[in-house]
């Protein structure tokens, strides 16, 4: 297996394209090492190496998402930058709990954009019900379930994480993957 | 189109629907009131037209503020699988996440 994996350079960004080859090499080497191969198993830990890198790019994400739907929520600067970001601050550290890792951070970060777009999708569903043709309701509900599916999928991973235990750590902080049991 | 000639002269205006899957033409009349229906359909069918405008911008900016959540979705569930297979878990038939048995590679 050819290994493509660079020196890490934590300053350096990510660019778009670059997140898209990691995480498609990623996936790649995911699906050989659950057949059992080994070497895509220490494939997986290398590519990993990056996830400092990766993760913040990821956190940025989810930042840009987070403000696009709290601009369509509402035109308040007060709701805009005060409320609904404490609120969702309020959420994220719950979810993530006491010394979360950064895996777990990504996954707090995760529910809860997921939660933020389902409920947009809900209320504007809900203010729009009686102005909508039949192809709009129906493209609303195939939407509402796909985020619905989306959230309910994040918060399976964040429990699975936590299930397996603190063995499971993407150990970014010291640029090292940690996977001992 | 909309306006037919008739035999003995003038013209008369005419719909075409679909009425259980079969064309068929209604005719309206001629004169002004021909021409106040043909008005009437036209408005209406620019009404659609802006509708179905205002559809498709709000479902293009409903997919724009959903792509950037999918991507962090994708990304994070990709990265929180590889944590759990580089410390040896392996799916289940898509399902439970299990510790692969055996020696493990350190």
């Amino acid at each position: 297996m050819e290994n493509k994996t660079h020196e890490i350079d934590e300053h350096e960004t990510v660019t778009p394209a670059r997140r898209r080859e990691l995480l498609d090499e990623l996936r790649g080497c995911i699906e050989q090492a659950q057949d059992g191969d080994k070497e895509a198993r220490s494939k997986v830990r290398e590519v990993l190496k990056e996830a400092l890198r990766l993760a913040r790019t990821l956190i940025d994400l989810a930042d840009t998402a987070e403000r696009s739907v709290i601009k369509r929520i509402s035109d308040d600067p007060l709701v805009q930058e005060e409320v609904l970001p404490s609120q969702l601050r309020a959420m994220r550290e719950e979810l993530a709990g006491p010394e979360p890792s950064p895996l777990e951070k990504l996954l707090a970060e995760r529910i809860v954009a997921c939660w933020l777009q389902l409920q947009y999708a809900d209320t504007v569903y809900a203010q729009n019900l009686d102005k909508m043709n039949m192809v709009q309701s129906e493209y609303h509900q195939r939407r509402l379930d796909r985020l619905q599916r989306r959230y309910l999928s994040s918060i399976k991973m964040l429990a699975q994480i936590r299930k397996v235990g603190p063995a499971v750590q993407i150990n970014i902080a010291e640029k090292q993957v940690n996977t001992a049991s | 189109m909309p306006w037919e000639k008739r035999e003995r002269g003038g013209f008369y205006y005419t719909r075409t629907k679909k009425v259980n899957g079969k064309v068929v033409r209604e005719y309206v009349g001629g004169g002004i009131l021909g021409e106040l229906a043909a008005r009437l359909d036209a408005l209406e069918r620019n009404q659609q037209k802006e509708e179905a405008a205002a559809w498709k911008e709000e479902r293009e900016q409903m997919e724009a503020l959903e792509a950037p959540v999918e991507e962090l979705c994708e990304a994070a569930e990709t990265l929180a699988k590889a944590a759990l297979v580089a410390d040896g878990y392996h799916q289940h038939k898509r399902g439970e996440w299990r510790k692969r048995r055996g020696k493990q590679d350190s």
